[in-house]
């Protein structure tokens, strides 16, 4: 869906005739969902006899949402309406990547890249919230070191004795490898 | 009622050591939640259904009564925390309160903030008890009316619920509706409830059991949010400096919001009922009420304790008759209460009809709650505004990465998996998306949660009727409630309407 997005951004300065850049743009990415959704529900049974098939509701809502899609984009083509903001890179990016790397870290993973195996091993709760919390607030542009570390020690402290010891969630703490 | 305030001995392990205590476990749990609900609910740029999407984990290891009693402390805290923001620093914490700002902060800076969030508190407190009781008087007889119901009738409710929703929400009818269906397509993904065939799972073992209800919650409302709010400037977020003085109002602020509140009260409890932005509409609704009758409007506006008191006591009514379609009939008529039935799933409640006759514990332990709930407000906040002050003076870039780890062990730990985690992240992305599209996110949630049940209605009221489509409209019960739902959405779409529509919202 965010491809949908971002490509608009450049056609939406290069064409004029689209008013409602906003919703023309939106409309498009749905319909788009729809098409997948339609493909990827594709080899599902459909209605036999008086019977709903597996298949037969997703393809309902899919072809719904095709047409509330065109709707929206042809909305986008005759009304007019303020262009797309412009997406910042910086703080989302940190904070996908925290929380990807906190996903990577808390149980370790093994998954492979470009045909390269790549093998996280399992660090646990401890160093996985540091972790997430330092990258996490890099997103930010008033990011101070000393300020910023004593509250991650702070917050990974205070989610050990939350989770762990008042909630009873069975986390482990500690890298595997920590003996 | 019993079941609220029942004691239990508590037994845990904590330091190294045993300890068992009797407590009375539910009040306790209601406390804590509307403690910890007003703490998230203060943050600002969060709001109450992102607020009880992040707790929503810690409520998993309770029992379902209690994890239930705390959600819905939960709920009164975060909606009241976010009145505490719009007073002191201008900062809406959720939409129930963006109205509250307009006099609310002008009343902070003549320096009765103090009297302003006691109002609001007081406010809240008589319209919750007033709500309570009418979500007791007319939880039996819905219920009856309930029973009535064939998978016809359901799946027309429904219909109507989400028509309903969408009109009443902000913004394009027809991209809430888009959303509407977007959540329903979200919902299909994992097995087939009858025949178990995956469905679009792309044969993910970890989408088998479809999409988790947190991980789109936690995504396009806590994540989103907050990649937002990075965006905005800094200097958005000013704090009242004065120091909160002369906590009570004065007999004067009393009898001159009495009135007000009443109204408030009344105005909330019909539109909370109501499926679609209740709680919100009714905050406005009240406002524009109070306005349209006070003998000099131009003191709206200009720290008009009226302007407070009528669309707290609202939001806080609606926000309680909002259970009642829950309670009754199994329908969530509002993000929040889409939230709720994901919690009660998860514990393997049903909601519906067959609550209050199955569970009746649940039923009447949360009506109970509700009560105490608003008491705890009360209680809680009148003391604590010093302390609710001085933690929005702890500055944004150090208070959203906690709530990320916050919100990533919740979700990890809810399945241990890792999995959970990144669909969350990749939630959060496309609601990211939705905002710069201006797509309402909520529609798309409580579509997705009435997905399963619409599709199970659909599904047997086409089997009863052979096939037959057009025992939606044969069926007089069903053709009433779908022809109510098209008028609604008719009439919304007229430009007439839709501008006033737009009116109120951006009053």
């Amino acid at each position: 869906m965010s491809e949908g997005g971002s490509s608009s951004q450049q056609r939406a300065g290069l064409s004029f005739s689209i008013r409602n850049p906003r919703d023309f743009w939106g409309g498009v990415a749905l319909i788009a969902l729809a098409i997948f959704a339609l493909w990827a529900s594709r080899d599902l049974p459909g209605q036999r006899g008086f019977a709903f098939g597996p298949g037969t509701a997703p393809r309902l809502f899919a072809t719904l949402l095709a047409g509330l899609g065109a709707a929206v984009a042809f909305v986008g083509l005759v009304t007019d309406g303020p262009p797309i903001e412009k997406y910042k890179l910086r703080g989302p990016a940190f904070v996908v990547f925290a929380i990807l790397l906190f996903a990577g870290m808390i149980r370790g993973a093994s998954f492979s890249l470009l045909g390269l195996p790549i093998v996280i091993p399992s660090f646990g709760l401890i160093p996985s919230t540091f972790c997430a919390f330092m990258l996490s607030i890099m997103g930010s542009t008033e990011m101070r070191w000393v300020e910023s570390l004593i509250a991650a020690v702070v917050m990974t402290f205070f989610c050990v004795i939350l989770f762990v010891h008042l909630l009873g969630l069975p986390f482990q703490l500690m890298p595997r490898f920590w003996g | 009622m019993g079941v609220v305030f029942q004691f239990v001995y508590w037994n845990f392990h904590f330091l190294g050591a045993d300890f068992s205590i009797p407590l009375p476990m539910n009040v306790i749990f209601c406390l804590v939640g509307a403690l910890v609900g007003t703490l998230v609910g203060v943050l600002p740029g969060v709001g109450t259904v992102a607020t009880i999407a992040m707790l929503l984990p810690i409520t998993f290891g309770l029992p379902p009564v209690g994890a239930l009693i705390m959600l819905a402390g939960i709920y009164y805290g975060a909606q009241y925390g976010g009145s505490t923001t719009s007073v002191l620093v201008n900062i809406p914490g959720e939409a129930t309160s963006v109205i509250t700002c307009l006099d609310g902060h002008q009343m902070a800076r003549q320096g009765r903030a103090g009297a302003a969030l006691a109002i609001a508190a007081i406010g809240s407190f008589f319209a919750g008890c007033v709500a309570t009781v009418l979500v007791a008087a007319l939880g039996t007889p819905l219920t009856s009316i309930a029973l009535l119901f064939g998978p016809a009738e359901y799946f027309s409710l429904m219909v109507l619920g989400l028509i309903f929703a969408v009109v009443l929400a902000k913004g394009s009818v027809l991209k809430a509706v888009a959303m509407v269906v977007t959540g329903l397509l979200l919902s299909m993904v994992g097995s087939d409830l009858e025949t178990g065939a995956g469905r679009m799972t792309f044969d993910f073992a970890e989408l088998a059991d479809g999409i988790g209800f947190t991980n789109i919650a936690m995504g396009v409302f806590g994540f989103a949010e907050i990649i937002r709010n990075l965006e905005m400037p800094a200097e958005n977020r000013d704090i009242v400096s004065k120091k909160v003085t002369g906590l009570m109002p004065t007999r004067k602020d009393l009898i001159d919001s009495a009135g007000a509140i009443a109204r408030g009260t009344i105005l909330g409890s019909i539109l909370g009922i109501l499926p679609g932005g209740g709680a919100v509409i009714a905050s406005f609704a009240a406002y524009t009420f109070e306005k349209k009758i006070a003998k000099d409007p131009s003191r709206f506006g200009r720290g008009a304790i009226e302007g407070v008191a009528a669309p707290e006591s609202a939001n806080n009514a609606a926000a309680q008759t909002s259970f009642i379609p829950l309670l009754t009939l199994g329908i969530p008529p509002n993000a929040v209460m889409a939230l709720m039935v994901g919690a009660m799933t998860i514990h393997g409640i049903v909601p519906g009809p067959q609550v209050m006759t199955k569970q009746p514990d649940l039923f009447w332990g949360m009506i109970a709650s509700m009560w105490i709930g608003n008491l705890m407000l009360v209680i809680i906040n009148l003391p604590l505004v010093g302390v609710w002050v001085s933690l929005l003076r702890v500055p944004y870039r150090l208070l959203y990465p906690s709530i990320i780890v916050f919100c990533c062990i919740g979700v990890y730990s809810i399945n241990n998996a890792p999995t959970d985690v990144v669909l969350a992240a990749l939630f959060g992305i496309i609601g990211y998306w939705l905002i710069k599209h201006d797509f309402e996110p909520a529609p798309l949630l409580l579509g997705f949660v009435l997905g399963p049940l619409m599709e199970e209605n659909l599904r047997r009221a086409m089997l009863i009727a052979r096939g037959d489509a057009t025992v939606f409209f044969t069926r007089p019960i069903s053709a009433v409630l779908l022809s109510i739902a098209m008028v609604l959405l008719v009439v919304a779409a007229l430009p007439k309407i839709r501008r006033r529509r737009d009116e109120v919202f951006v009053e």
